[in-house]
């Protein structure tokens, strides 16, 4: 097993999330078969003070989990060094056959972690606690979701074999590699950055429309597909451009130093906008989420965009 | 109105100590009203008084002020709830020792952040009705216990609350400060206050604007 410190780190706090989350899972257990807000009785009062305790753990659990994607994309950064043939990060994702899956795992995470923080976040500014029930089947499910990544992680990074030749990104993110990734390539890059355009343009234009109630749901698609076009776009066109190399198309190198740690701030910008994009549909009063996220991921637009035009600027040609 | 139905408080220090402080009581009183809740020491008005407050929850049970379940509010809607309808006057003060007067009054008013000059409004009227205006600037430490009450008092009152709950509020008094302090009570009465006092003062048991004088013992009423 790979031991670099902050591979140990990663497990460390993964044991402690997991034994914290037990205790979540058992008292969500018991609190949705027994829940009744207007009960008076012993029991009810017992489940209250134990939903207040099941949530902060729950709570803290998520909000570390958050950041501590963006240390996850570090470590395997970092850890890439040790690796022959690795670059990146994405030599360390491809190197073992559970990266891909762990990877895919932690985005949805991040979306469910940050949309039970927000249902639990309407939830106790309502005096009768209106989704204490559900926020806590919620839980039931991500808990296994959750041992899922744990288990995942802990097992690719045992099974990460510092012997052993691995890809690197420059072979899994090119047009002539036989991998799921490269099937990004199939697509004409114009067509896909004509959509990412689109979908943003579509995006704003909804938001006019927001008083129609439906509409909410139909915003939460268009940023659903938004992020998955956001990616291959960023993988087929606009990666060039930050690296200014026509055939590089890796999305982690630009994670690290040589890039001013530039890829941080791209993914915080993408998740936060198309997460407050899908959050608008299971929140009741939504119009800061609308706002939020056309602010997000518009300001990611304009971010990857500018590589283009200044690359276009300085150069005066396209690549 | 202030309702408690068949509340049950049990404090469980461990499963081998438990200590039934109220057993199963229900209470009614209206608004305007002055009760006395009378009982020796552990006999369960200090209880009462901190679940009509929404200091704490009750084992089993509800508690009703003006048709709001307050036992079932969650703990942040509890404290606005204590800050918009209690006053409460505790047996030793609970005032900050190192603030002046004017500080210790003012405190309950930080989390509405009100302008100064609401602040200073409240302030003055509170300070003559309670005649320790010419202590404003004293740092409460150095005042006698009567006019740190008196400050109390004025602390509890600088929200306009519509309940006041005193907890033994002339256990450190002695008698001519106790009957200045049934004089404030009786002003507070005729503003249409709901006032609930917890003692074992006899003092207040022979007073004429008393409407209701309930008798616990061991967390019961007699």
């Amino acid at each position: 097993m790979l031991l670099s410190p902050e591979v140990l780190a990663i497990q460390i706090l993964n044991f402690i999330f997991l034994i914290f989350a037990i205790v979540a899972l058992i008292l969500s257990i018991k609190i949705y078969k027994y829940w009744d807000i207007n009960s008076t009785s012993n029991t009810q009062y017992k489940l209250e003070k134990q939903s207040f305790l099941a949530a902060s753990i729950i709570k803290y659990i998520f909000a570390l989990k958050l950041p501590l994607f963006l240390f996850f994309i570090f470590t395997l950064d970092k850890i890439s060094a040790q690796l022959t043939g690795a670059m990146c990060a994405a030599g360390v994702v491809d190197a073992t056959d559970y990266g891909s899956y762990l990877f895919i795992l932690k985005i949805f995470n991040i979306y469910i972690f940050g949309a039970w923080l927000i249902i639990h976040n309407i939830d106790i500014n309502k005096e009768n606690l209106p989704y204490t029930k559900q926020k806590f089947a919620l839980f039931i499910f991500i808990f296994f979701t959750l041992l899922i990544e744990i288990i995942l992680e802990f097992t690719m990074f045992a099974s990460i074999d510092l012997n052993m030749l691995v890809s690197c990104c420059g072979t899994i993110y090119s047009s002539a590699a036989s991998s799921s990734t490269s099937s990004i390539f199939t697509f004409n890059s114009s067509l896909i950055v004509s959509i990412f355009y689109i979908l943003l343009v579509s995006q704003i234009i909804i938001t006019f429309f927001q008083k129609y109630t439906n509409i909410k749901y139909l915003f939460s698609l268009v940023n659903i597909l938004f992020f998955l076009v956001a990616i291959s776009s960023l993988i087929s066109f606009f990666g060039t451009y930050i690296y200014e190399l026509p055939t590089h198309h890796c999305p982690f190198c630009f994670l690290q130093k040589e890039y001013h740690y530039i890829g941080y701030l791209i993914y915080s910008l993408l998740f936060a906008g198309t997460f407050f994009g899908i959050t608008v549909s299971i929140v009741k009063s939504n119009q800061k989420y609308y706002k939020l996220s056309s602010i997000f991921n518009s300001l990611y637009t304009l971010l990857v965009s500018s590589y283009v035009i200044l690359f276009y600027i300085k150069n005066g040609v396209w690549l | 109105m202030i309702e408690l139905k068949n509340i049950t408080k049990i404090y469980e220090a461990n499963k081998h100590n438990k200590v039934t402080a109220l057993d199963n009581i229900n209470l009614k009183f209206n608004e305007g009203e002055l009760i006395v809740l009378k009982g020796s020491s552990g006999s369960g008005k200090s209880t009462i008084l901190s679940l009509i407050a929404a200091l704490s929850k009750p084992t089993s049970g509800e508690v009703i002020v003006d048709d709001k379940r307050i036992s079932k509010l969650p703990d942040n809607f509890a404290s606005l709830y204590r800050r918009e309808h209690i006053g409460f006057i505790f047996q030793k003060y609970n005032l900050i020792p190192t603030l002046s007067v004017k500080e210790n009054i003012l405190l309950p008013l930080i989390p509405n952040n009100p302008d100064e000059n609401e602040c200073d409004f409240k302030l003055k009227t509170v300070l003559d009705k309670f005649n320790i205006s010419h202590k404003k600037d004293s740092i409460v430490k150095n005042l006698s216990g009567g006019e740190q009450q008196r400050v109390a008092i004025s602390r509890a009152l600088i929200n306009d609350p519509k309940i006041i709950i005193a907890d033994e509020p002339t256990a450190n008094l002695d008698e001519k400060l106790s009957l200045d302090f049934c004089d404030i009570l009786k002003n507070l009465k005729t503003q249409n206050k709901t006032i609930i006092v917890a003692t074992h003062d006899p003092i207040f048991f022979d007073l004429e604007f008393v409407d209701k004088i309930i008798e616990i013992k061991n967390g019961t009423i007699i």
